[in-house]
């Protein structure tokens, strides 16, 4: 009995807390309370100024190939790099035999991004002159009017096994959605010179019923072209051996020609973003002290005005990034690598000049509030830049009423130590 | 160092060690406007008597006075556990928690004169309460909750003296530190998630000083009166190094009467006006009146409690009444005591009813 006392006197007192009761203002409610504020920054925007040039085609990501008439004609091109004038043609003694010709070569390619609606998405092969650099231009190669071959990857992959009869293939990764043309080319098409050691430059263009644009990999993103030559090499003498050799390419870029006369690629005062070469647009925050200093932010939008739509097709909508700098150096700011100094938003064509676009940069905000020595400067940009012709370009802080702002939630703070 | 120092060097270190913020004494929605509740000074014994006994007991820190009859040292400590309801509006709440509202230690320093201190509850500052609203944000209302909080108390740190003059007269004196501190919160949470929560804290220092005396008189053996007084300054509140508030705190008058028919029974009953409207509350008077029944180890106590709150919304102070019954349990010759009771309370104000059951716990020390 004694011990059952004591076990009920120990629950009873054990130590406990639950001191949260629902409020029933005014009377027993605290005198102070939380105080939200919901305002439009208009004039935050202080100082803003686009640069062009941050990654140019032959450092892209990847190759952009569209023909979309009156918009825009680009084409990707590539030289791949060389195999030597001879193979191995005895494993076992690493005897090798001199490459005499040819039979065939295949070219794969991979399409990161495609318009699915596109129909008859149809890749024409042309040969280059190796001497194609970044230097080279969309009227520096020609009429290019004598193509290859022409391979329609629709007609293709809707094949059973993907495979045609001329054994060209495609196939589309179920993860990615990548899509992988390999087509065939024979002796004619791409004849092995032995003087170049096999090196071959190829341009592609892309056809389709509507919609005609893509993105191909380039061996910046890792997914560049590959050619693999099946090729005639002399066995010490005795006869030729078929043996294959694979490789990547040198270089990639692609070419293109403005085609819509609302196309200017010159900086005026609008805020650009995209197109190519790439343009940025940086912008200068002065945010009032009180909301740096001594509020908490609950929600931020940087509210932009289109002063001139992007163009493309749907496919070719684009993220666009707030992205935070390390340091306030002009074009030359470089980006912060903190996560929470990035925010996105997708920007779709379509949008009309005049539409808000909105990027809630909250993360920001609250990390200049945390780092007050950190520039409170932003960087418009497309991510991934480089792979999409599409540019947009915004009011700048100079358009009074349709300049950049920001919209704000936020509580003040809290009236603490008052009785 | 003999036994006895060692052990009265040991509790005066826990004693002394504990966290003023967990000194509170009893939570109560009454302490959400204003400076908050009043502690209670007083040690098991008195306390499950009503407070009735407060003045005369060497354990408690009412009345100074009392200190002149703790003939060797000790040092106690309270520990107490609330379950309240509030009922407010038609609705109810069940709310609890655990405080160590005051902690003592008292010993003779020659035949006539005896000094003593610790920690007791001055304030108690702890609650938290949730509301639910909403706010035009972007063209449309967005619900939100708001949590305001406070954890914490302002504490009494006592230094006091007391020394028998004669048989018949004794007086006592203290000064009185007023510390402490509370952690504050203001939170918001908004169910639309698109809009982030905030939480802000901060901690909020309290500091303030105090005086007190008091006298005790034993017109014959079986009686004694008690009657003390206490000044306290002001209280200071702070917020980093900025003082964000400044409050003057009450003067208290106190008398008190004690019978003692017998050996084994006492009687007991006191008085006490407090000026909290110097404070910005309502002046306050309580009263109680108990009794102690049974002599040696484990008497047998009760009593009935009664008074007005300071601090409550319209123009009339909050009330309270109590009722109180305790035990003791003496050990190792009396040389450790434990005492323990049951405290039932019930505030009414301002259309708020809160009534709660404390369990109380005390243990004494006399090495």
């Amino acid at each position: 009995m004694k011990r059952v006392a004591l076990a009920a006197l120990a629950a009873v007192t054990a130590c406990t807390e639950d001191v949260t009761a629902p409020g029933h203002c005014p009377d027993f409610c605290p005198s102070g309370s939380i105080s939200g504020v919901d305002t439009v920054l208009q004039t935050v925007v202080q100082r803003d100024s686009a640069f062009r040039g941050f990654v140019r085609p032959h450092e892209a990501n990847t190759l952009l190939a569209a023909t979309l008439p009156g918009v825009i004609d680009s084409r990707a091109i590539f030289r791949t790099l060389p195999i030597g004038d001879s193979l191995v043609v005895e494993s076992s003694t690493g005897a090798m035999g001199a490459i005499v010709g040819v039979d065939s070569l295949k070219l794969a390619l991979t399409i990161t991004r495609r318009d699915t609606s596109a129909h008859n998405l149809t890749l024409v092969y042309y040969r280059l002159p190796l001497g194609i650099d970044s230097t080279t231009t969309f009227g520096g190669l020609g009429s290019w009017t004598d193509s290859l071959r022409s391979l329609n990857a629709d007609s293709v992959y809707a094949l059973a096994g993907h495979v045609d009869a001329l054994r060209d293939s495609v196939f589309v990764d179920s993860t990615t959605h990548q899509m992988t043309v390999i087509a065939k080319l024979d002796s004619a098409m791409a004849p092995f010179v032995p003087a170049d050691s096999g090196q071959v430059a190829f341009g592609v263009r892309v056809m389709a019923d509507s919609r005609a644009s893509i993105a191909l990999g380039s061996v910046e993103s890792g997914l560049g072209p590959r050619i693999t030559w099946f090729a005639k090499v002399d066995s010490l003498g005795k006869a030729t051996v078929p043996r294959s050799a694979s490789t990547g390419d040198r270089f990639d870029s692609f070419v293109f020609d403005l085609l819509s006369p609302s196309v200017d690629t010159t900086l005026d005062s609008t805020l650009a973003v995209g197109g190519m070469p790439v343009a940025r647009s940086i912008m200068r925050f002065a945010l009032p002290r009180a909301i740096r200093d001594s509020v908490q932010i609950s929600r931020a939008t940087l509210i932009l005005v289109t002063a001139r739509p992007p163009e493309g097709v749907p496919a070719d909508s684009f993220t666009l990034a707030a992205h935070g700098v390390v340091a306030d150096f002009g074009a030359k700011s470089p980006l912060s690598a903190d996560v929470s100094r990035v925010a996105t938003t997708r920007v779709h064509i379509g949008v009309a000049r005049g539409d808000t676009v909105r990027i809630e940069m909250t993360d920001i905000l609250r990390s200049w509030q945390i780092d007050t020595l950190a520039p409170t400067a932003l960087a418009l940009r497309q991510l991934p830049e480089g792979s999409e012709f599409p540019e947009i370009r915004f009011e700048p802080s100079t358009n009074t009423g349709l300049g950049p702002a920001l919209h704000v939630t936020y509580v003040r703070r809290f009236p603490f130590g008052k009785p | 160092m003999t036994r006895p120092v060692v052990a009265a060097v040991l509790a005066a270190v826990l004693l002394t060690a504990a966290p003023p913020d967990r000194l509170t004494a009893q939570d109560s929605q009454f302490s959400v406007r204003g400076l908050g509740v009043p502690g209670r000074w007083e040690s098991v014994r008195a306390r499950t008597a009503a407070g009735a006994f407060g003045p005369f007991d060497p354990r408690s820190s009412v009345a100074d006075v009392s200190l002149a009859d703790a003939l060797q040292l000790t040092a106690t400590a309270v520990e107490a556990t609330t379950y309240r309801r509030a009922e407010i509006g038609g609705t109810q709440d069940d709310l609890r928690s655990s405080r160590f509202p005051f902690m003592g230690l008292a010993g003779p320093v020659t035949r006539r004169v005896v000094v003593g201190g610790g920690f007791a509850t001055y304030l108690d500052r702890t609650y938290s309460i949730v509301t639910r609203d909403s706010q035009m944000l972007r063209g449309a209302y967005a619900s939100y909750t708001d949590r305001i909080g406070n954890d914490g108390a302002v504490a009494d740190l006592r230094f006091a003296a007391a020394a028998r003059l004669a048989s018949w007269i004794a007086i006592g004196a203290g000064a009185h530190i007023l510390s402490g501190s509370s952690r504050q919160t203001a939170q918001r949470v908004y169910d639309d998630t698109t809009f982030l929560g905030t939480t802000q804290t901060a901690v909020v220092r309290y500091d303030g000083f105090g005086i007190s005396g008091s006298v005790a008189l034993d017109p014959v053996r079986s009686v004694r009166i008690v009657g003390y007084a206490r000044s306290d300054n002001r209280l200071r509140t702070r917020l980093g190094d900025a003082e964000t508030d400044r409050t003057d705190l009450p003067t208290t008058l106190g008398a008190a009467l004690r019978w003692s028919p017998s050996p084994s029974a006492r009687v007991a009953g006191t008085a006490v006006w407090r000026s909290w409207s110097d404070a910005g509350g309502f002046n306050t008077t309580s009263w109680s009146a108990g009794a102690e029944v049974g002599a040696g180890p484990t008497p047998l106590r009760f009593g009935v409690r009664g008074g007005q709150l300071p601090f409550g919304p319209g123009t009339a102070a909050p009330t309270e009444l109590g009722v109180t019954l305790g035990a003791g349990k003496g050990f190792s010759g009396n040389r450790a005591l434990v005492d323990f009771g049951l405290e039932r309370l019930v505030r009414k104000g301002g259309g708020l009813t809160e009534t709660a059951w404390t369990v109380l716990v005390g243990l004494t020390i006399r090495p």
